[in-house]
């Protein structure tokens, strides 16, 4: 393995060990008050949500001619595949990297959801290559 | 028990997790992108394979093409073909969209196991760390606690693998990255899957009552 890579793994690594801990002290592992979130009946959570886009916000704009351009459309899949999404989180109380924080944290029924997930990504990859066959621009890469 | 933080260091805190996304991995945090690169990385090694061959072999493919233009119409035709046409073609620029990065598929596998890592470690370090065979005590009461939940989470597990690579992304990539450069197709994303969690909530929150 050639160093950069040692290092390019160790840089993840780093940054998901900080994401991991954050999501856990905010509550985002706890079903219950993800759940209390999205009945509406304790928005803190999605206070912090907001908060953090808005510093987002300002540190991407004072950044901003360094930043990677991101690639992301409308297309025919937005809406349907958001929506698909939005109701799985509220049955699992996990997006996809809320599931790995809830096995850390102890729940062992989110190995369901991980492998729901794991085919649900699969089926997604054939089922566009055959069927689709627009560009989605899914993050990163 | 873990005490939860107050919303505005939670604020504080994912907004440095975007950041330190951005300074240490170069792109803006989405995690969606990540499941992609990890399910997806044999076709991926092999499309890139593929890519490599075929800029590989983009020399004998013209040296073919013209072995074969020599023995179809002699010397003199290429002679003519060549004063004609301009001296070098342009090389062919072959580029799979996927594929312009070199991150090895096995850092964003780092990186999602390292997000239950972190976690293990919050929670192990708070003492709020206990394996449990329920999601959580709502859950239950929603769910009940029979083996039908299990086939709940399966079948809601795949609909956020499904609709998150449709969406072209997830609650960060769309919601926080997305959002934070005001993108239109990540606000509306966010809007679309927050509104439908909410009612999906809310339903369930009335079906048991």
């Amino acid at each position: 393995m050639k160093t950069s890579h040692i290092k390019t793994h160790f840089e993840y690594g780093l940054v998901g060990i900080l994401f991991g801990a954050v999501l856990t002290r905010v509550g985002f592992a706890d079903y219950d008050e993800l759940h209390n979130m999205f009945i509406l009946s304790d928005l803190r959570m999605m206070y912090s949500f907001a908060g953090a886009v808005a510093l987002s916000m300002v540190m991407l704009f004072l950044l901003n001619k360094r930043i990677p351009k991101q690639h992301k459309i409308f297309q025919p899949g937005t809406v349907p595949g958001s929506m698909l999404f939005g109701f799985g989180w509220a049955i699992t109380g996990a997006c996809p990297s809320l599931v790995f924080v809830q096995l850390g944290h102890g729940a062992l029924p989110a190995l369901f959801t991980m492998m729901g997930i794991i085919f649900g990504v699969w089926l997604y990859r054939k089922v566009h290559g055959r069927f689709f066959g627009w560009d989605t621009g899914t993050c990163g890469v | 028990m873990l005490e939860y933080w107050p919303w505005w260091i939670g604020a504080l805190g994912l907004a440095g997790v975007c950041f330190a996304y951005l300074l240490l991995v170069g792109r803006l945090l989405g995690v969606s992108g990540s499941w992609a690169k990890v399910v997806g990385w044999r076709e991926n090694r092999m499309l890139q394979q593929i890519n490599e061959d075929f800029a590989e072999n983009q020399n004998e493919m013209s040296d073919a093409l013209m072995a074969e233009t020599l023995a179809q119409f002699g010397d003199d035709a290429v002679q003519e073909l060549q004063s004609e046409s301009t001296p070098a073609a342009a090389p062919a620029n072959v580029d799979i969209d996927n594929l312009e990065s070199s991150t090895p598929w096995t850092a964003h596998l780092t990186f999602l196991l390292c997000l239950a890592v972190g976690a293990f470690a919050t929670a192990y370090l708070t003492g709020s760390f206990e394996l449990r065979y329920e999601l959580s005590p709502v859950h239950t009461r929603i769910f009940g606690d029979t083996w039908e939940v299990w086939v709940a989470l399966l079948f809601g597990g795949m609909m956020v693998g499904f609709g998150t690579q449709m969406a072209g992304g997830c609650s960060s990539g769309h919601g926080l990255s997305g959002c934070a450069r005001l993108i239109p197709a990540s606000l509306l994303s966010t809007l679309v899957f927050m509104v439908s969690a909410v009612f999906l909530s809310m339903l369930m929150e009335v079906m048991i009552r």
